[in-house]
């Protein structure tokens, strides 16, 4: 296992010098650029050309001939992909164009805000999920059955943004049970240790900010969890199905086995091979950030981050924050397969 | 026992001195507190950095800032600043006229070691106000002068008799010399922020989350009467408002002008606007594209478009209709009326034209939203049904931001909508700003006989030596704007910020970020 694991991880590599290209290759090409953008309106063309210049904006984007002329091969790659590609070796993703903030600051600012919801999240979509999944399988065909799918349905048709006004609205403003947005309330002083909120509440002894960032995910979580909710729900259903139907599940059955030692100790733990792949590559992509989400709560996580990058054209926030999602996802990818083998002893990683 | 209880009467007898905090939500988080261009950054930063010139609460009117008095020379191409003594930065540094130097010369001038320019620190805003850096085609600022600790004096290249108001824009507040030497190139982000001499010191900036700044109880002018402010940014107008109404906000600001009605429904809201904002939305023509190049074709639109109905029914009470390029409360207007409503008259203007039938064009609108239009698509639509009805079929076309803002002076839009919010409070930052050389052809086509009489106009008005002489100049160029239309003024939009009621003294200016929290109090 620990050398298939090694061998995906260095598979790693050709992804990342693929999606390295095209992410820096894709917001040039696009057309405009941080220095019209920041202008704006305001923009003559001599500011624009000026800033331009000043941004470096104009160097080769490959390989630099001129400098290559002057100074032989080190002058070569005095261009835009070669500094950006060196600097990422060297752990240096640069600094945002707009706000000169390193790309790294940011990420570490951000992630952990995208990790929390995005896990909040799953949780919410497993926790209602498979308990519904499992419960229309066991009742296939009734009414709950036809609910359990009209749920999952429901939770993927609402637009995220819809839903997440909806959840402000009724439980922040008229209840007042719950936060409207953000993270932690502004009234608490608190300087974050690791940017992990719930963490950093029990590593520094604040229990009043654990309660208060846990309280500040719910609404979030909810309604990014309905997203995954749809997936994980029909999964686990015919999973379970297919699982049910096999005849080891009718001998334990025949042998005498109470229905729910048989569902529980059988039959889910086979079905979960494919819920966990979903849930995992779901996971996988909450991860990437969730925009929608992310604009609604003013939840100041990667997804909106990189989504104004891209309007802006700031390119290396734009290159930093992709460039870091796509390991993320294939890390968590691989963490999938390799749960495999803990799950089924009969599953061979080769 | 005696001590805690003397402390507790003190606090209550102190009352408006209060220990308390406001929280204050915008639609984002600063980009910079350091050469920041966008209202976001310019609110935070002019809590904790004076200007040499400052403005009376709500309006446009110039008063002592740093500097307690100022003078020019007979042609006004040499400006004198009397500084306010005893003044010092939040880190102890006194404030004095080198002080100044060091700011102005590291905006202007490229090469400045403070200005890291090779690394990526760019103030585009300099450009907005000043022309140009130092040493550059058109450059304003010569030179910065120490006479002594209280007295500076500004060298301009060439005559410019509102220079105090290009000073008091947001974006020249003084910074810290101490500071920005120490901070380098983070100095004005989240991991250093800024120091400056204002009635609010910086506290901390939490990337993402909030920034944080407290009182200066050593301030030289009013003390605040909060002692700390939370600045919250929260993207969305909707959920801004969520938070003012659920109490978690005390002001919000950018709301949708479509929440006015429910801001004064709820009794614990109230609306909190400016007397009129220095910002306009308007329609442009691009007379490379036929028939836009035939004044009577663009005088045509003018008649076909109900502006009223449409100001009203979009902004309501937050829009009044704009017939020129300067807003109300600036000198040079020409008090111009909007064309009337008259779909007969549009018919016969495109007739003579030569197109009694009409013709099919584009109308181009902006798929953001932009203070002055907030909602661009739904604006777009009512003025495609106006133009409809006099046989101009326009398709309703859009870009994305970036290439807009691109494409619009490459002449690929016939018609497309744009606007402008003020930098400082000059009708030359409105009307110079589209009119001028650098725009008159590019963003309009616009190149004729009439265009170069209004150019001449502007230029005259920029070196006149009096007022009304000024006046005149810029009435004069907005009349031939407004007969000749190749740009058509829409509307001059309020914002709709909102406040909980027991929070006194927020003044919103027509300015948008010259807003001092000083006098903002808490019940």
């Amino acid at each position: 296992m620990l050398i298939y694991a090694l061998r995906r991880l260095l598979g790693l590599i050709p992804v990342l010098v693929g999606v390295s290209l095209l992410v820096f290759l894709i917001p040039r090409v696009i057309g405009a650029d941080p220095a019209r953008v920041m202008l704006g309106e305001r923009a003559s063309e001599t500011a624009y050309l000026r800033l331009r210049a000043e941004l470096g904006l104009d160097a080769p984007l490959f390989v630099n001939t001129s400098a290559f002329a002057d100074r032989g091969l080190p002058g070569l790659f005095d261009a835009q992909y070669p500094s950006f590609a060196l600097g990422v070796l060297r752990g240096d993703l640069g600094r945002s164009i707009v706000s000169l903030v390193p790309v790294g600051s940011g990420l570490r600012a951000r992630f952990p805000a995208t990790f929390e919801l995005a896990v909040t999240a799953m949780l919410f979509a497993v926790a209602i999920g498979v308990p519904l999944g499992v419960l229309a399988a066991l009742r296939r065909g009734t009414l709950i059955d036809t609910g359990a799918l009209f749920i999952a349905l429901a939770g993927v048709s609402f637009p995220v943004f819809w839903l997440g006004i909806l959840l402000i609205y009724a439980f922040a403003v008229n209840l007042g049970w719950l936060p409207a947005s953000g993270r932690l309330a502004a009234t608490l002083t608190f300087t974050p240790v690791t940017g992990f909120y719930v963490l950093d509440g029990l590593l520094s002894g604040r229990l009043d900010v654990t309660v208060d960032a846990l309280r500040h995910l719910v609404l979030p979580g909810l309604a990014l969890g309905s997203i995954p909710l749809a997936i994980v729900v029909r999964m686990t259903r015919s999973a379970m199905l297919e699982v049910l139907g096999q005849d080891y599940v009718r001998t334990a059955t025949a042998k005498g086995l109470a229905r729910a030692v048989v569902v529980r100790k059988h039959a889910l733990r086979n079905a979960l091979l494919p819920v966990v792949t979903v849930i995992g590559l779901s996971f996988g992509a909450l991860l990437s950030g969730a925009i929608l989400t992310e604009t609604v709560f003013a939840w100041p996580g990667i997804g909106r981050w990189v989504y104004d990058a891209i309007s802006a054209r700031d390119y290396p926030v734009i290159q930093g924050g992709v460039l870091f999602v796509a390991f993320l996802f294939v890390l968590v990818n691989l963490a999938v397969d390799l749960s495999y083998a803990l799950i089924d002893p009969r599953v061979q990683l080769s | 026992m005696r001590r805690p209880i003397i402390a507790l009467f003190a606090a209550l007898a102190l009352g408006s001195v209060g220990a308390q905090t406001l929280v204050f939500g915008q639609s984002g988080l600063p980009v910079t507190l350091d050469t920041g261009q966008d209202g976001n950054s310019l609110l935070i930063s002019y809590q904790v950095l004076d200007n040499l010139v400052g403005f009376a609460p709500g309006s446009v009117t110039l008063i002592p800032g740093l500097a307690t008095a100022w003078s020019a020379n007979d042609d006004a191409t040499v400006w004198t600043f009397t500084l306010r003594e005893g003044v010092a930065f939040h880190d102890g540094t006194p404030f004095d006229a080198d002080a100044v130097k060091f700011n102005f010369d590291r905006w202007n001038d490229r090469s400045h070691p403070y200005a890291f320019a090779g690394q990526g620190k760019n103030f585009a805003a300099w450009i907005y106000i000043f022309s140009s850096f130092y040493g550059e085609e058109g450059y304003l600022l010569e030179s910065v002068e120490v006479l002594d600790p209280t007295t500076v004096r500004f060298h301009l290249t060439s005559p410019v008799g509102f220079f105090p108001a290009m000073v008091a824009s947001s974006y020249f507040g003084i910074h810290s010399p101490t500071a920005v030497m120490a901070g380098g190139l983070p100095y004005g982000t989240p991991s250093v922020g800024i120091v400056g001499t204002g009635p609010f010191e910086f506290v901390e900036w939490i990337d993402g989350d909030r920034v944080t700044v407290t009182r200066n109880d050593g301030y030289w002018g009013d003390v605040a009467l909060v002692e700390r402010i939370v600045f919250r940014g929260i993207e969305a107008p909707a959920t801004r408002l969520a938070e003012l109404e659920a109490g978690t906000l005390d002001i919000a600001v950018d709301l949708s002008p479509e929440d006015l009605p429910l801001v004064e429904r709820n009794a614990n809201l109230r609306p909190a606007f400016a007397e009129a904002d220095l910002r306009i939305g308007y329609v442009g023509f691009h007379q490379a594209n036929a028939p836009f190049d035939d004044v009577r074709v663009r005088q045509a639109v003018a008649h076909a478009v109900d502006l009223e109905a449409i100001v009203d029914a979009f902004y309501g009470d937050l829009g009044a209709v704009a017939a020129e390029f300067v807003p109300p409360g600036l000198i040079g207007r020409a008090d111009l009326e909007p064309a009337a409503y008259d779909p007969e008259r549009a018919r016969e203007l495109l007739a003579e034209a030569g197109f009694p039938d009409g013709f099919a064009t584009e109308f181009w609108y902006m798929p953001v939203s932009r203070p002055y239009f907030p909602a661009p698509q739904d604006l777009a639509e009512a003025f495609v049904a106006y133009l409809s009805d006099v046989g101009i079929q326009a398709e309703l076309r859009t870009q994305e931001w970036g290439l807009y803002l691109d494409e619009y002076t490459e002449g690929k839009f016939p018609m497309y909508m744009l606007g402008w919010s003020a930098d400082y409070a000059d009708p030359n930052n409105f009307i110079y700003t589209f009119f001028g050389p650098g725009e008159i052809g590019p963003a309009f086509g616009w190149t004729d006989a009439h265009a170069q009489e209004t150019l001449r106009l502007l230029a005259a008005a920029l070196s006149a030596g009096s007022v009304p002489e000024r006046e005149a100049n810029y009435a004069a160029a907005a009349r031939i704007i407004g007969e000749q239309v190749p740009a058509l003024p829409v509307v001059y939009p309020r914002t709709l910020n909102a406040v909980r009621d027991g929070v006194e003294g927020f003044q919103p200016s027509p300015l948008g970020s010259v807003v001092s929290f000083a006098v903002i109090s808490k019940r």
